[in-house]
C-alpha cells in the first residue's frame, strides 16, 4: 500500500475509465490512494494546459485514460488525446520533467484490473526515491 | 455576488467507515463560500432528499455539492431534486467518495475524501445555469435510395404521418428487386403501388444529391433532377443505398467466360433453357472463396440450385466452407435443396479450380469424407461478393458521414447501434450496411422508423440550451471546430453583414468537448467541463488544507 | 495569413534570464489560428516557464495577457497597466507585433517568443504551408493560380526544368510535386495552355522598395 504525497492526477473518460474505476471500487480491488480522478466526457476534452497545470500544482504523474482505439464514442477523441499527450511530453521534456510521468492509456469500461494496474504502475514509477 | 455553497456528505447508511466524517465536515466548513455542511446517511432516499431540499431552501443555498456514491448512479435524481428546490439543475457538483474512495482503498481515506470534496467545491464556483429549451424540428424525412429498404422506410414513415421524399438515382424504384416481379415472395409491385398512391411520399427518380448542409432537425439538401436543382429541408435522413454484386474472377483461378459464369448469367440461362446448345450435366456453385461473410450469395446459390434442378435437371454441387443459413427461411431452402438431391461438399482449404477438356475441374479435400475428391462441372457459378453500391462513398461525404473500411455505411465503431451513425438524425438501413437479406433489412427499417418518429413526430425537441457554446466575439472563423466535430454538429452562421462565426447545434451536439479543447482562440465554452472548472479541480488537488 | 512557430523553450529562457517579473503577451489573430501565440499558447508557455524556474529554484512571476491584434498601436495600449509592473515583455506575436509593442513601450525590453516563418494557409488540421513570398509582382495570372516562386524548388519562372521525376515530383525534393507540372495541368483544365508560351522576364525584386511602404492616400 503506497501512501504519501506523490499525487497522480487521472483524467478519466466517463465512457470507459471512470466506469472501470467505479467497478474497481465495487470489486474492492484496493489500489494506492494517491490518485485523484477528474471526470471528463471524453479524453479528447483534455487540453495541454490541464496537463501542465497538474504538474505545476505538484502532481507526480498524470494519466489520460480513455477508450480503446476504434471504440471511442466520439470517434476521434482518444486519438487526439494520444497526440496531445505526445506533444505534452515534449513540453515536459523542455522543462526537465521525465516523459514517463505522463501516460495515455486505453481501457474498456469493465476493465477494473487494468485500471488498477495503471494506477499502481504510475505510482511505482513516480515514487520518491 | 457572493455564492452560498451547501455541502452534503453521505455516509451511505453509515457504511463508509474508513472516512472520518466529522473531520471532513469540520474542514469543509472552512472552505471559502461554504455556508453549510451536512452529514446524511441516505441522501438518495426520499427522506434524505427532502432533508437536503429544505436545508437548501432555508439556507438560501445556491450551489450544491454532494459527496456520496458515484455520479453515474444518482446524478440525474439529484439534478431533478435541485429543480424542486427552485435551483437550476446545473448548480450541482458531485464528489465520488464511495466507489472511488472509501471502497477503493484500504485503511483511512479521510484525507482523500476531503480533497475530493474540495475539488467538487472549487468546481462548483464556476457553474453556470443551463436552461432546457424546445427547439423546432423539421418533420420531413429524406430517404436516399429507392430499393427495398428505401421503399419500406418511406411507406412505414408515411403511415406514421411523417412526410418523406424518396430520392432514387435510377429510372424507377425497385433496386435489386428489379426482375423479381413475378416472384410471389418479393413484394415489389405492391410496394411500388402503395408508394404511388400515398400522398405523403414524394418520389424523385433520376435524381441525385449534390449538397448536404446542416444538422438533425434542420438539414439543407440540394437534389439534382434532370436540369433542375431542388433545395429542400429535412429533419432526418435515411440512407438506403443498397449494394452491388461483384465477382472477383481472380479468386477462382479461371477467366470468366464459358465455364465460369455469374449468378446473373445463370438467371438468364434459366429463363430460357431451350436456348442452350447442350444441356449441362453438372453445375457447381462455389461459396466462401471470395468472401466468408456471404449471406445473400448463399441464399441466391441455394435458390438457384433448386431452380437448376427444376428446369435443367442437372446434377448440382455446392462447394462451401460453412453454409450461412442464419437468416429467416434460409434453412428451409437448404433442406429442400438437399431433399432434391443437391450435393453439398464442405472444404477447409481452398479448392483447386482449373479448366480441363472444356469443363471445369474442381479438386478439393472433402472434410466430411476426409479425402480428396474431383468434380467436373460444365458450368461453375461464381459467388458474388457483396459490395457497397457505386457512389456510396461520394454520397457519404456529401452528408459528412463516415463509412467503414470496406466502404459500407456506418463506421465500425462499437458504440453505434445498428442503424445509427455518428451524426444524429442520419440512419442507415438495409444492404448499404453490409451483407443483409430482406428479413434483416426489414428489421433495420423498423428500428430506423421508430428512432426517426421519436425524434421528429412532435415537431420539437428538448435541448439544454447552449451547453456548448461558441463565443461569437472570440471566434476566429478558422473552421477548426467545424472540421473536427465528429458529429457534424457545428456550422457557420452569419451574425451580421460582415461576419460569419461558428455555431453549435444544441440538438446535434453530443457533449464530447473535442471542439472546446481544440479551439485555438478558446472561444468555446463547455458548461460543466469548461477550462475554469477542470482547472479548478486541478488547483484543489494541489492545495493542501 | 502569417505563420509562425514558437522558439525552443531554452532560447526563450535565455532571453528572460535574470528578470524576475515578466509579461507574456499573446495575439488573437494570425498566431492564434496557427497555434503559435494565442491565449492558449500564452498559458502553455507561462506554465512551462514556471515549472522550469521552480525546478531550478529561481524566482519568476508571470503576468499573462492576450490582445486582439499586436500590430495595432491602440490595441497594444490596452496592455499599459500590466506593462507598468513588469521588468520585461515576452511577445508571442509575429515580428510585426513584437516591434509594435517595442515601439509603444520603449523603456521595456521586448523579446520575441516566436520565429515568424512564412505567409501561408492551412492544408489540413495542424498543417500550414507557405503559399506566397510577397515578391511584389504577382504572376498568378500566367500560372493558373499556382505560385512557382514558392512552389518550384528552383524558383523558375519559365519552367519546367526538365528534371521532373516520374510521377510528377520535383527533381530536387521528391517529396514535393513539380510546380510546373501542377501549373500545366491547371491551365490545361482551364483551356489556357497557350499562356505557357509566354516568356516571363526575370522578376524585378526591386519592384517593391524594401522596407516596403504603401501610402494609399498619396496621389
Amino acid at each position: 500500500m503506497i501512501r504519501g504525497n506523490n499525487k497522480i492526477v487521472a483524467f478519466c473518460c466517463e465512457n470507459s475509465a471512470y466506469l472501470a474505476a467505479d467497478k474497481a471500487g465495487r470489486m474492492r480491488l484496493h489500489y494506492p490512494d494517491n490518485v485523484r480522478i477528474i471526470r471528463v466526457p471524453c479524453v479528447g476534452r483534455v487540453d495541454l494546459i490541464h496537463i501542465l497545470k497538474a504538474f505545476e500544482k505538484g502532481a507526480a504523474g498524470v494519466l489520460l485514460i480513455g477508450c480503446h482505439e476504434g471504440a471511442c464514442q466520439h470517434l476521434t477523441g482518444n486519438t487526439r488525446a494520444k497526440e496531445r499527450a505526445a506533444y505534452a511530453r515534449n513540453l515536459l521534456k523542455e522543462v526537465g520533467i521525465d516523459e514517463a510521468r505522463l501516460r495515455m492509456a486505453n481501457i474498456a469500461p469493465d476493465m477494473a484490473q487494468q485500471f488498477v494496474r495503471e494506477i499502481e504502475d504510475m505510482t511505482e514509477k513516480t515514487k520518491e526515491r | 455576488m457572493q455564492i452560498r455553497i451547501g455541502v452534503f456528505l453521505c455516509d451511505c447508511g453509515k457504511s463508509l467507515s474508513n472516512i472520518d466524517f466529522p473531520k471532513v465536515s469540520e474542514r469543509a466548513e472552512k472552505l471559502q463560500d461554504v455556508v453549510h455542511v451536512g452529514l446524511h446517511s441516505n441522501l438518495c432516499l426520499k427522506e434524505g432528499i427532502e432533508e437536503m431540499l429544505s436545508t437548501i431552501r432555508d439556507g438560501a443555498i445556491d450551489r450544491v455539492v454532494i459527496a456520496a456514491c458515484s455520479p453515474k448512479l444518482k446524478e440525474d435524481a439529484f439534478r431533478n431534486a435541485l429543480e424542486e428546490a427552485g435551483l437550476n439543475s446545473n448548480f450541482l457538483s458531485l464528489a465520488n467518495i464511495r466507489e472511488q474512495c472509501s471502497w477503493a482503498h484500504e485503511g483511512d481515506v479521510t484525507e482523500k475524501a476531503l480533497e475530493l470534496t474540495a475539488m467538487a467545491v472549487e468546481r462548483a464556483r464556476f457553474l453556470k445555469p443551463l436552461v432546457k429549451k424546445d427547439v423546432p424540428v423539421n418533420k420531413e424525412v429524406l430517404v436516399v435510395g429507392g430499393g427495398f429498404a428505401g421503399m419500406k422506410v418511406a411507406l412505414d414513415l408515411a403511415n406514421l404521418g411523417l412526410r418523406t421524399t424518396l430520392v432514387e438515382r435510377g429510372l424507377a424504384l425497385g433496386g435489386r428487386l428489379e426482375g423479381f416481379e413475378t416472384n410471389p415472395a418479393v413484394p415489389i409491385n405492391s410496394m411500388r403501388k402503395a408508394i404511388e398512391e400515398n400522398r405523403d411520399i414524394e418520389v424523385l427518380t433520376s435524381a441525385e444529391l449534390t449538397r448536404g448542409e446542416g444538422e438533425v432537425g434542420d438539414f439543407s439538401i440540394r437534389i439534382k433532377k434532370g436540369d433542375e436543382e431542388l433545395s429542400r429541408s429535412f429533419g432526418a435522413i435515411i440512407f438506403a443505398t443498397g449494394y452491388r454484386p461483384e465477382i472477383s474472377p481472380g479468386d477462382f483461378q479461371l477467366r470468366p467466360g464459358v465455364n465460369l459464369i455469374s449468378q446473373e448469367k445463370l438467371t438468364e440461362i434459366l429463363k430460357a433453357p431451350e436456348r442452350l446448345e447442350l444441356r449441362p450435366k453438372t453445375i457447381g456453385f462455389v461459396l466462401d472463396v471470395s468472401d466468408e461473410n456471404c449471406r445473400l450469395p448463399t441464399l441466391s446459390a441455394l435458390n438457384d440450385a433448386l431452380a437448376v434442378k427444376e428446369r435443367l435437371g442437372s446434377e448440382v454441387y455446392v462447394f462451401c466452407k460453412s453454409l450461412k443459413v442464419d437468416s429467416e427461411g434460409v434453412e428451409e431452402v437448404y433442406r429442400e435443396a438437399r431433399d432434391r438431391g443437391v450435393v453439398f461438399v464442405k472444404f477447409e482449404e481452398r479448392p483447386r479450380i482449373c479448366s480441363e477438356d472444356g469443363r471445369v475441374k474442381v479438386e478439393l479435400n472433402d472434410i466430411l469424407l476426409g479425402d480428396e475428391i474431383t468434380v467436373f462441372c460444365d458450368f461453375l457459378v461464381a459467388e458474388e461478393r457483396i459490395m457497397p453500391s457505386e457512389g456510396t462513398e461520394a454520397l457519404s461525404s456529401i452528408l459528412k458521414m463516415r463509412i467503414d473500411s470496406r466502404g459500407f455505411c456506418q463506421d465500425e465503431n462499437v458504440h453505434l447501434y445498428p442503424v445509427s451513425c455518428e451524426r444524429k438524425g442520419i440512419f442507415c438501413v438495409g444492404a448499404c450496411r453490409g451483407d443483409l437479406d430482406i428479413a434483416r433489412a426489414s428489421t433495420d427499417v423498423a428500428a430506423a422508423v421508430l428512432s426517426t418518429y421519436e425524434l421528429l413526430a412532435s415537431g420539437t425537441a428538448i435541448v439544454e440550451a447552449e451547453r456548448v457554446k461558441v463565443d461569437p466575439e472570440k471566434c476566429r472563423v478558422c473552421l477548426t471546430c467545424i472540421r473536427v466535430c465528429p458529429h457534424g454538429a457545428i456550422r457557420l452562421v452569419r451574425v451580421d453583414t460582415e461576419r460569419e462565426v461558428a455555431q453549435i447545434s444544441d440538438l446535434a451536439c453530443e457533449g464530447c468537448g473535442i471542439c472546446a479543447a481544440i479551439c485555438p482562440a478558446k472561444a468555446i465554452d463547455f458548461e460543466g467541463y469548461g477550462d475554469e472548472q477542470i482547472l479548478a479541480e486541478v488547483q484543489a488537488i494541489g492545495e493542501s488544507l | 495569413m502569417i505563420i509562425a512557430e514558437r522558439k525552443p523553450l531554452e532560447e526563450i529562457r535565455g532571453m528572460i534570464a535574470g528578470y524576475k517579473k515578466i509579461l507574456v503577451a499573446g495575439c488573437g489573430t494570425c498566431v492564434t489560428i496557427c497555434w503559435a501565440g494565442g491565449e492558449k499558447e500564452v498559458g502553455i508557455l507561462s506554465s512551462q516557464l514556471r515549472l522550469a524556474s521552480s525546478g531550478e529554484g529561481t524566482e519568476l512571476s508571470i503576468v499573462e495577457a492576450c490582445i486582439e491584434r499586436q500590430c495595432e498601436k491602440e490595441m497594444v495600449e490596452e496592455l499599459r497597466d500590466k506593462v507598468q509592473d513588469v521588468e520585461a515583455i515576452v511577445s508571442m506575436a509575429c515580428g510585426i507585433g513584437v516591434q509594435t509593442i517595442a515601439d509603444v513601450f520603449e523603456e521595456k525590453p521586448v523579446f520575441p517568443a516566436l520565429n515568424t516563418t512564412f505567409m501561408g494557409m492551412p492544408e489540413a488540421e495542424g498543417v500550414w504551408t507557405e503559399k506566397c513570398r510577397s515578391c511584389g509582382d504577382c504572376m498568378l495570372y500566367w500560372t493558373g493560380g499556382i505560385c512557382p516562386v514558392v512552389r518550384c524548388a528552383k524558383g523558375l519562372l519559365n519552367g519546367p526544368c526538365g528534371g521532373t521525376r516520374k510521377g510528377g515530383s520535383c527533381e530536387i525534393d521528391p517529396e514535393k510535386d513539380c510546380a510546373w507540372v501542377l501549373i500545366y495541368r491547371r491551365l490545361e483544365k482551364q483551356g489556357r495552355l497557350d499562356l505557357m508560351r509566354k516568356y516571363y522576364e526575370p522578376k524585378n525584386y526591386r519592384a517593391v522598395k524594401r522596407p516596403g511602404k504603401i501610402e494609399a492616400l498619396k496621389a
